[in-house]
C-alpha cells in the first residue's frame, strides 16, 4: 500500500514538472489563453512524437475547437413552452499523411469529433485532445489505404491538382463573444408576441421563438497558426398556421437574425410586424385560389429575390471538388460555366467577408480569419453577368490552386467553402415603383389584365407566400394562394431577369455558417406562375377550445 | 457495440444531445391547473368524437413535467451542464373496441403522439395544443383501425387471440408535484470533478467520465375511463464510467452506479470516493489481465453479478408483449406451469416496495404509465414459471395488467420490469460460499474455477436513449484456485451456450441479497429498475474468449505521463 501511495505522489511530482516544462516551450503563441495553451501543448506534444510502428507519421495536425453556447426559448398564446440553453465543447481534429499533393484526407480520414471540457483545465482539455489526435491519426491510416484502393479503380484526368493547399501561416487571435442580451426580458416579450396570436382563434398552432448562439472557436494547426473568434447571433421569429375551408394549409413566419443584440427590433415593432402577420391569416384564408397557369411578367421584392437566389446561386458558387475520379471542376452547376454568362450582362456577384453593414444593417458573415486559419478575402464571383471565380477552401479545384478563406464549418462537419456576405448588384438599378409600373407596362403591352408580386416565398423550397396580383386596370393588388413556380432555374436567371431594383435586402442566415445574402428586387419577363398541387388535408374533426381575448 | 463506443455515446448524448435549460422555472407548489386543463379537454374530445365514425373507446393523456440537470465530468473538468425544464404530452387515443383496436399486432409501438405543452399554466395554451395532437392522434388512429380490421380478415388466425386492450377498474390517486431536490450546485459541480479526477491517475484509463442526474419528474395521467393520477418521485443518479484497451484490442469497461431519491439518501462521499477508486484500479488490472481460456467448469456469481444476470436473462423473457409477438424468440411462453429454475428459487417482480435491506430501490413507482396501481408479480415460485409482466395488453391466460406496464415519456408502454428480486430457499452463509465452490472444484477435478464479480447487462451501462440487446458482459472474473494461490483476474470473458441452461445448474445460494440500480432500456424506452438477487453457485458455467476489436489502444501515453512511465517503470524496479 505504501509503495503505491508513493507512486501516485511520484505521479504528481512528474506530472507537475512536465506542465512547468510545456509552460514555457508553448507560451510564445498562445496569448495567454488557456484553452489555446492546451491545444498548442498537445499538438506539438503529438507532432513531435505521434508514430504508429513504422507507419508514416502525419505530416499535418490541426485542433478546431467549438464553444457552442445556445440559448432557445419559444411561447405560444402568452406561455412559454420551450426553455433550454446548451453549454459544449467539441473538438475536431485532423491528421493528415502524405503530402500536400497527395494525402489521407479521404472517407475515415476527414477528422474526428470529441467532447471537450467547458472548464479551462488544461490536463483535462488536454487528455480528450490527446483522445482525438489518436483517433484522427488512425481514421488517416485507414484514409490513406481507403484512397490507394479508390484510385486503382478510377482514371484521374487532372493529376496535377493538389489535395492541400499550402497556405501562410497567420496568428489573429481576436475577442470571445459572449451573450448579450437579458434573456428573462426576451422571454417575456416572446409571451407578448404569441399573445397577439390569440386575435385569430381560427389559427391551428402559433409560435414566437427566439435561438440566440454564441460560436466561440479555437484553431491550431502545425504550420504555426493560432487563430481566436467569437461570433453572436441573436435571432427572434412568429409564425402560425391554419387551415382554409378548403384543406389546404397556410403557413407563415416572420423573422429577425442579427449580429448585434441593439439591432434587435423593439418591442412597438415586434408587436406591429406580429399585427401584420395574424392579419395576413384572415386575408390568406379568403385569398382566392390560381386555378390557371400563367407564363408572363414578374416582379420579385428583395425578400423573395434573396430566397430565390439561396436556393438556385449558392452552392454552384461554391468551388467543392467533385468525387475522386470526376474530371468537373467542381461538383455544383456551373461546374462547366467558368468564363460563361449564368446572370444578366448588368449584374455582379461579390462574395465579401470584410462587409460589415449593409443600410444600417449588421451583416452576419463578416469574418478576418475562415475555419481553416486562412486570411478572408473579398471574392467577385460573377462580374457583369460572368462567372469569374468560386469560393475556396484549402481543397484546390481545377485552375484554382490557393484558398480564398472561404473554407468554413457549419457546427462540427468538415470544413467547406460557403459563401460569407454574397451581395448582388445590378448597374442601372432603378426604385421599387419604377419596377413595379414596369411590370404593368410589359402586361398591358401583352394585353394581360394583370401581372404577379412576390413577397414572401417559403423557406427551403420556394415557393410563394404572399403572392399578388397586380391590376393593369389601376395598379390595385390581390392577394391569392395555393401557387407554385415551375421551371425556376439557373436557366431562367440567366435569361429571363430585365430589371433590378436599386434597393438591398439582407437576409441574414444562421446555417450552416453565420452568412448573409443581399439582393435587389427583380423583374422577370416570364415566369411560370401554376396552380399547386394542392394536399388537402381533413379539417378538424371536432372544433378547436375556446381562446380567451389577447393581452395578459 | 463496444462498451468503449457505448460509453462515448453517452459522453456526446450528455453533453449535446439532451436538452435542457440552466435555471429552472420550477413551480413548487401541486398544479391542478395542468390536471384541470386536461380532465376538462379530455372530456370535451370524449364527447365531440364521439359522434365520430368510427368514435374512439378510449382516451387517454399522460403529461410529464421535468426540471433536472446533468452535470458531466471528465479527468477534473466539467464537459456539461445540461438543466431541462419541459413538459410532455403523451395521447393515446383507441378506435374499435377491447377486443380489437388500432394498437393491434404491430401497430402498437406507434400509437401515440407526443406534444411539447406550454410550462406556464394557462389553460386555453395548454388545451389548444392537447385538441391539436388529440385531433391528429384520433385521425391517426381511425386509419390504422380500417387498416387492421381488413388485414384480421386476410390474415390466418393469430395463436393467441387475447384482446387488445384490458378491462380494468379506474384508479383516482393526488399525489404532490414534486419539486427538484434542493442542493448545492458549486459544491457539487467540485464533487463530480474531484471524482472524475480519480481516473486521470491511471495512465492505463482512455475515456473516463463522472456525472451527476437529478430528475424530478412528476406524472399527470387521466383518461375517459375516469382514472385520475398525480404522482411524482425524484431520482439523484451519480454515474462513474471508465473505459480503457487492452493491448490486443480489447475494449474494457467499469461503471458504478449510486441511486439514491434524495441528496441525504444518496451514499457518503467517502464510500463514492472509494467505490470509484476501485473501478478505476480494476480497469488498471484489466487491461494487464491476461485474456480468459475456454473453461467449462464451477463458477460462483456474486450478488450483483447474479442481480444483473436475472435481469437481463430471466426478467426480459418475461415481459407480456414477449409472449404474443411474433418476432419475439417466446423463450415462456408455452411454460406456464412448469419448472424453468431449480426448485429452491424464486422470482418476484415488486414495484411497491421502496427499500430492500435498508438500500433504497430505483424501481418502485406508485402507479404504472398506464394508470395501473403497482404490486407485486409472483413471476416463478420454486421454480414454476407463474405469470408474465403484464400492461395492460393481455396475453393468453392472463386477461389483465398486473400493474407493469412503464414506458418512457413517448413511448407506448409495455410490461417491464420494476424490482426483480430473487429469493432462494437453499442457502450458507456468504461466508461459506467460497469454500462451497473450491469443494465444486476439487469435486470435478478442474484446475480452477471462475467467479463473477460483476456482470454488465444493458442496465449497467445505459443512460437514456441508449439501444441495448439483453446482452451479458460480464466484466470482473476472477480463477479461483483450489490450492490456495491468489485469485488471477481474466478478462474478455464470454459466457457459451443459452444462458438459461446456466441458470438450471444453480447448486445453492448465499443469503444477503445485493441490489442494483440502474437504468433499463427496451422497446417502451428507459425505465428506472432494480435487481436482487443473492450471489449463487453454479456447477457449470461455459465460457470463450470474448470476439473482439482490433483497434489498437492509444500510441501515445495520456497527457502528463510521458516522463512518468519511465520513472514509475525504474521506481517499481527499485522495490522489488
Amino acid at each position: 500500500m505504501r509503495r503505491f501511495l508513493a507512486s501516485i505522489s511520484l505521479f504528481i511530482l512528474c506530472a507537475a514538472a512536465v506542465v512547468l516544462a510545456d509552460d514555457k516551450l508553448s507560451s510564445a503563441n498562445d496569448h495567454g489563453d488557456p484553452v489555446l495553451k492546451a491545444m498548442l501543448s498537445e499538438l506539438k506534444r503529438s507532432q513531435e512524437n505521434l508514430r504508429l510502428g513504422q507507419l508514416q507519421r502525419p505530416y499535418y495536425i490541426d485542433y478546431q475547437v467549438t464553444e457552442l453556447q445556445d440559448y432557445i426559448e419559444g411561447a405560444t398564446l402568452g406561455a412559454l413552452r420551450e426553455d433550454q440553453t446548451n453549454i459544449g465543447r467539441l473538438v475536431r481534429v485532423v491528421v493528415r499523411i502524405g503530402d500536400y499533393k497527395q494525402d489521407s484526407y479521404f472517407g475515415e480520414g476527414l477528422g474526428t469529433l470529441e467532447v471537450v471540457p467547458i472548464d479551462n483545465n488544461e490536463m483535462a482539455l488536454r487528455h480528450q485532445l490527446w483522445l482525438a489526435t489518436d483517433k484522427a491519426y488512425k481514421a488517416a491510416l485507414s484514409g490513406l489505404t481507403e484512397k490507394q484502393a479508390a484510385l486503382k479503380n478510377v482514371v484521374v484526368e487532372h493529376d496535377d491538382i493538389a489535395d492541400f493547399s499550402q497556405e501562410k501561416p497567420i496568428d489573429a487571435v481576436g475577442d470571445l463573444a459572449q451573450l448579450g442580451a437579458d434573456l428573462g426580458a426576451w422571454k417575456q416579450s416572446l409571451r407578448a408576441t404569441s399573445d397577439y396570436f390569440r386575435a385569430d382563434p381560427a389559427l391551428e398552432a402559433s409560435d414566437a421563438l427566439l435561438h440566440f448562439r454564441i460560436l466561440n472557436r479555437y484553431y491550431v494547426n502545425t504550420e504555426g497558426t493560432v487563430t481566436r473568434n467569437g461570433k453572436a447571433m441573436y435571432s427572434y421569429s412568429f409564425s402560425g398556421s391554419a387551415q382554409a375551408n378548403d384543406g389546404t394549409y397556410i403557413e407563415r413566419s416572420h423573422g429577425y437574425s442579427v449580429a448585434n443584440p441593439a439591432e434587435l427590433p423593439k418591442p412597438e415593432e415586434i408587436q406591429k410586424d406580429a399585427k401584420k402577420l395574424v392579419h395576413s391569416f384572415v386575408e390568406l384564408r379568403d385569398a382566392p385560389l390560381v386555378e390557371d397557369d400563367y407564363r408572363g411578367p414578374v416582379l420579385f421584392s428583395g425578400d423573395a429575390a434573396t430566397a430565390m437566389f439561396e436556393n438556385l446561386i449558392v452552392r454552384n458558387v461554391l468551388g467543392i471538388r467533385p468525387e475522386l475520379g470526376n474530371p468537373a471542376r467542381t461538383s455544383g452547376d456551373f461546374a462547366t460555366y467558368y468564363k460563361s454568362r449564368v446572370l444578366p450582362d448588368f449584374f455582379s456577384v461579390v462574395d465579401n467577408p470584410h462587409a460589415d453593414k449593409i443600410q444600417g444593417v449588421t451583416l452576419l458573415g463578416n469574418y478576418d480569419v475562415d475555419d481553416e486559419g486562412v486570411a478572408a478575402k473579398p471574392v467577385t464571383l460573377i462580374e457583369k453577368g460572368v462567372l469569374v471565380n468560386y469560393l475556396l477552401g484549402r481543397s484546390p479545384i481545377r485552375d484554382f490552386d490557393h484558398s480564398n478563406g472561404h473554407g468554413r464549418t457549419a457546427l462540427a462537419a468538415a470544413p467547406r467553402p460557403q459563401i460569407s456576405n454574397l451581395i448582388f448588384s445590378a448597374a442601372n438599378a432603378v426604385s421599387f415603383d419604377e419596377l413595379k409600373k414596369k411590370l404593368i407596362q410589359m402586361c398591358r403591352d401583352q394585353g394581360r389584365p394583370y401581372g404577379y408580386y412576390v413577397e414572401t416565398t417559403a423557406p427551403v423550397h420556394v415557393a410563394p407566400r404572399l403572392l399578388w396580383r397586380v391590376y393593369v386596370s389601376d395598379g390595385h393588388m390581390e392577394l391569392v394562394r395555393g401557387a407554385f413556380f415551375n421551371q425556376l432555374d439557373t436557366r431562367v436567371l440567366r435569361n429571363n431577369i430585365v430589371a433590378a431594383g436599386n434597393d438591398a435586402y439582407v437576409y441574414n442566415r444562421t446555417d450552416p455558417s453565420p452568412s448573409s445574402i443581399v439582393a435587389p428586387s427583380l423583374l422577370f419577363d416570364e415566369l411560370e406562375i401554376q396552380r399547386a398541387n394542392r394536399t388537402r388535408e381533413k379539417l378538424p374533426q371536432y372544433s378547436a377550445p375556446a381562446l380567451s381575448g389577447a393581452g395578459n | 457495440m463496444s462498451a468503449s463506443r457505448l460509453f462515448l455515446f453517452g459522453m456526446c448524448l450528455a453533453a449535446f444531445a439532451l436538452v435542457g435549460v440552466a435555471a429552472a422555472e420550477q413551480s413548487s407548489s401541486p398544479d391542478p391547473v395542468l390536471l384541470q386543463t386536461m380532465q376538462h379537454e379530455l372530456e370535451r374530445a370524449m364527447s365531440s368524437l364521439s359522434k365520430a365514425d368510427p368514435a374512439p373507446y378510449f382516451i387517454s393523456y399522460s403529461a410529464i413535467e421535468q426540471s433536472g440537470m446533468v452535470l458531466v465530468a471528465s479527468n477534473g473538468a466539467i464537459v456539461a451542464n445540461v438543466g431541462r425544464h419541459d413538459r410532455v404530452a403523451d395521447i393515446s387515443v383507441r378506435v374499435g373496441d377491447r377486443g380489437l383496436d388500432n394498437t393491434h399486432g404491430e401497430n402498437h409501438m406507434n400509437e401515440i403522439i407526443s406534444a411539447s405543452l406550454p410550462l406556464d399554466d394557462r389553460p386555453d395554451a395548454i388545451a389548444r395544443v392537447l385538441w391539436l395532437n388529440t385531433d391528429r392522434m384520433y385521425k391517426k388512429a381511425a386509419q390504422t383501425y380500417v387498416e387492421v380490421k381488413t388485414n384480421s380478415k386476410v390474415r390466418a388466425e393469430e395463436e393467441d387471440s387475447s384482446a387488445d386492450f384490458s378491462d380494468e377498474k379506474p384508479q383516482v390517486y393526488a399525489g404532490q408535484a414534486g419539486p427538484t431536490p434542493k442542493f448545492d450546485q458549486r459544491e457539487w459541480e467540485d464533487r463530480v470533478r474531484r471524482y472524475s479526477l480519480i481516473f486521470a491517475k491511471y495512465p492505463e484509463i482512455d475515456n473516463s467520465s463522472v456525472m451527476l442526474v437529478i430528475d424530478s419528474p412528476t406524472r399527470y395521467f387521466v383518461s375517459s375511463e375516469g382514472t385520475r393520477i398525480v404522482t411524482s418521485r425524484p431520482l439523484i443518479r451519480v454515474l462513474a464510467l471508465g473505459s480503457t484497451r487492452s493491448e490486443d484490442g480489447m475494449d474494457l469497461a467499469r461503471s458504478e452506479t449510486f441511486d439514491a431519491s434524495s441528496f441525504d439518501k444518496l451514499a457518503s462521499d467517502d464510500v463514492m470516493t472509494a467505490k470509484i477508486e476501485k473501478i478505476a484500479d480494476d480497469l488498471r488490472k484489466l487491461k494487464n489481465a491476461p485474456a480468459v481460456e475456454p473453461y467449462s467448469g464451477p463458477a460462483l456469481l456474486s450478488g450483483r453479478a447474479a442481480a444483473v444476470f436475472f435481469h437481463e436473462v430471466v426478467g426480459h423473457r418475461l415481459e407480456g408483449q414477449r409472449q404474443r409477438g411474433e418476432n419475439e424468440g417466446q423463450t415462456f411462453t408455452k411454460r406456464l406451469n412448469q419448472p424453468v429454475l431449480p426448485s429452491f428459487l424464486s422470482v418476484e417482480d415488486d414495484p411497491t416496495l421502496s427499500t430492500l435491506g435498508g438500500i433504497e430501490l430505483s424501481g418502485k413507482y406508485e402507479f404504472d404509465e398506464e394508470g395501473q396501481k403497482s404490486r407485486k408479480a409472483d413471476l416463478i415460485e420454486n421454480g414454476v414459471l407463474k405469470q408474465f409482466l403484464l400492461s395492460r395488453m393481455p396475453v393468453k391466460g392472463f386477461p389483465h395488467s398486473n400493474g407493469h406496464g412503464r414506458a418512457q415519456e413517448g413511448a407506448m408502454p409495455v410490461g417491464r420490469q420494476g424490482n426483480l428480486i430473487v429469493r432462494s430457499s437453499k442457502s450458507v452463509p456468504d461466508s461459506d460460499l467460497r469454500q462451497k465452490l473450491i469443494e465444486e472444484i476439487k469435486k470435478q477435478n478442474k484446475a480452477y474455477g471462475l467467479y463473477f464479480e460483476d456482470i454488465a447487462g444493458g442496465f449497467t451501462l445505459t443512460l437514456r436513449n441508449m439501444p441495448q440487446a439483453f446482452q451479458i458482459m460480464p466484466l470482473m472474473v476472477w480463477k479461483v484456485f483450489p490450492d490456495g494461490r491468489p485469485d488471477e483476474l481474466v478478462r474478455g470473458v464470454d459466457i457459451i451456450g443459452t444462458p438459461l441452461a446456466a441458470l438450471n445448474r444453480i447448486i445453492l445460494t448465499g443469503q444477503k441479497q445485493d441490489v442494483f440500480n440502474g437504468e433499463c432500456g427496451a422497446e417502451s424506452g428507459s425505465v428506472p429498475v432494480s435487481a436482487a438477487a443473492p450471489a449463487m453457485l453454479f456447477s457449470e458455467i461455459e465460457v470463450q474468449k470474448v470476439a473482439q476489436g482490433h483497434e489498437r489502444p492509444p500510441v501515445l501515453p495520456p497527457p502528463g505521463f510521458d516522463k512518468v512511465e519511465r520513472a514509475a517503470e525504474s521506481a517499481k524496479q527499485e522495490a522489488h
